[in-house]
């Protein structure tokens, strides 16, 4: 069984369908990749996964249980954890009192046997995603590259077994976009599934076992990397018209 | 330092004008604890905290006059009586945002003052009611304004203890997630809406400590005391004081009533004067006049810290 199932999902923003039907299926321990123009709904997807948005239609399982328009918090709690394209933090928390706040917070909502990894502190958690050394600065006056870090250790540090990360590279350098993809290798070694948006197709390619490629809200292509780019209609999508 | 100067003040026999306006300081600290917490650490002003301050009074000035249960057992009837109709009042905010929230706290305000105004023999209409005084514990008379003085400064260090250690938990750090960012602060697994209430019932609690207080020490109540216009003064003094330290609430109220008194300025005189300090203060100290002693004395002693 799968540990995310969307089935059927829709969602409308007044006349706009963000989501028009999809159906995704995704395991833990394996990293999976969504990728699509701007505008054709991968954002959105997540919002409703985790519980932001109540979805028009359809509905989300978590091992194989209906959670479908639960709260936000309680989505979390159950081991469903997801970043903000935003690159989101507490700013006006220092970076170790933010990773804090998420270390207690995980430490008293998961069951120690639900837990992937055992943290032993939030000084752990930092050295981890390398902010150690940031660790006492205020986490709104970070350059982008350290925020986007420090998203995925709040992530982190509530003991997901599948984290959701929305567009984690956007804005990054290439070797801070080296660091997180090394990051994102280690959690799949440790059992924590990965399912992250990008618009980059070599970057996904190379980095994703499976990729879900989404146009106007519809799912249009799934698959390997190599069947997948090679689909005429996702290279449509990506390069125009081909004749 | 600041402990011994509070237990040595009544020694200084500044007569009773002086230790009368320490009692109201101390009484008033004693409910701006409460909003500091509120507003310092969860992020969520009011402008109605009065009014639960008077729920505080009213409720020992009633359980009194019905059931003559005295000062010491009223103590938790009037915190939990307050925490309970804070908490009640804060429903509409897991609704309504920032701004309008602070817009429902004014009006709760000035409704409760139209129902203690309309309610009979109840509540003692518009002139209110009277209330005993505190029974003699331990062998202390409280008719002695000195030992007044000293039960609430007791009682303001303990605000002050509670305050601190709150800020230093996990519930302090909670709270001030949801300061910082709401959306963040769901996704990593807090359930917003419960600690809403839930810091609305502390901010409440404190006020209604500060209301039994208030009722024993003046000996007579009246609606005007819990309106809008004290609620409005309880929102200066934080913001003056700063709500996120913890000798802001503090500092608040010893400014706001001691000022004038020491610069013997008439109440418009006054009025004129706060809303001048709380410009400047708004421009130039936005953590409040404790943030910016806090900076200056860092500037000062950068040197013996190190
Ligand atoms: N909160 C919202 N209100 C209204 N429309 C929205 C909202 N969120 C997303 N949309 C619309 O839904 C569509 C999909 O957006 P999004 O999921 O952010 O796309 P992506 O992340 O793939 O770039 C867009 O047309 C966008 O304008
Ligand atoms: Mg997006």
């Amino acid at each position: 069984m799968p540990a995310l199932e969307v089935i059927g999902l829709q969602k409308e923003f007044g006349g706009v369908t963000a989501l028009a039907g999809v159906d995704i299926s995704i395991e833990t321990g394996k990293i999976a990749g969504i990728v699509g123009p701007n505008g054709s709904g991968k954002t959105t997807l997540f919002n409703v996964v985790a519980g932001v948005y109540k979805p028009t239609g359809g509905r989300v399982l978590w091992h194989g249980k209906d959670i479908t328009g639960k709260p936000t918090y309680e989505i979390n709690r159950r081991g469903l954890a997801r970043t903000f394209q935003q690159a989101m933090s507490f700013s006006g928390l220092s970076v170790r009192e933010n990773v804090q706040i998420s270390y207690e917070h995980g430490r008293s909502h998961s069951a120690t046997s639900q837990r992937k990894i055992n943290w032993s502190s939030p000084d752990e958690i930092l050295s981890f995603v390398g902010l150690d050394r940031v660790a006492n600065e205020l986490a709104g006056s970070m350059p982008f590259g350290n925020l986007r870090l420090l998203g995925l250790a709040l992530a982190l540090s509530t003991n997901p077994s599948l984290l959701l990360l929305d567009e984690p590279a956007a804005g990054l350098s290439e070797n801070e976009s080296e660091v997180l993809t090394n990051l994102i290798l280690r959690l799949a070694e440790m059992e924590i599934g990965v399912c992250l948006i990008d618009h980059d197709m070599f970057f996904m390619g190379a980095l994703c076992e499976r990729l879900i490629v989404l146009n106007f809200g519809t799912k249009i292509a799934e698959g390997p990397p190599s069947i997948v780019l090679n689909d005429p209609s996702v290279v449509e999508v990506y390069l125009g018209i081909e004749k | 330092m600041i402990l011994a100067f509070l237990i040595a003040f009544p020694l200084l026999n500044l007569g009773y004008r002086f230790l009368s306006l320490a009692i109201t300081t101390g009484v008033t600290a004693i409910a701006l604890y409460g909003l500091g917490i509120q507003f310092g650490q969860a992020g969520i002003m009011s402008v109605g905290h009065a009014a639960f301050v008077g729920i505080g009074a009213y409720t020992a000035a009633i359980v009194a006059g019905m059931f003559g249960i005295g000062f010491w057992l009223a103590i938790p009837l009037s915190i939990v009586m307050s925490a309970l109709c804070a908490g009640m009042v804060g429903l509409p905010s897991l609704r309504v945002g920032g701004q309008h929230y602070i817009i429902i706290t004014f009006c709760f305000c000035a409704l409760l003052q139209i129902i203690l105004t309309n309610g009979g023999t109840f509540t003692g209409a518009a002139t209110g009611l009277d209330v005993g005084s505190i029974d003699h514990l331990f062998g202390i008379n409280f008719d002695q304004l000195r030992n007044i003085y000293y039960l609430v400064t007791l009682v303001l260090i303990i605000c002050l203890v509670t305050t601190y250690l709150i800020i230093n938990s996990p519930y302090g750090r909670t709270l001030r997630a949801i300061r910082e960012n709401e959306m963040l602060a769901r996704a990593i697994g807090i359930n917003i809406g419960l600690h809403k209430i839930g810091v609305f019932m502390v901010s409440g609690a404190f006020a209604g400590m500060a209301g039994i207080l208030q009722a024993y020490y003046l000996r007579h109540i009246s609606p005007i005391l819990y309106g809008p216009f004290p609620s409005l003064y309880l929102a200066l003094m934080i913001m003056l004081g700063g709500s996120r330290l913890i000798y802001g609430p503090l500092i608040g109220a010893v400014i706001v009533s001691f000022l004038p008194e020491i610069m013997r300025l008439d109440p418009i005189d006054s009025r004129i004067a706060y809303g001048i300090g709380l410009l400047i203060v708004v421009l130039l100290l936005p953590g409040g006049v404790s943030a910016g002693l806090l900076d200056i004395y860092r500037r000062l002693r950068p040197r013996s810290l190190k």
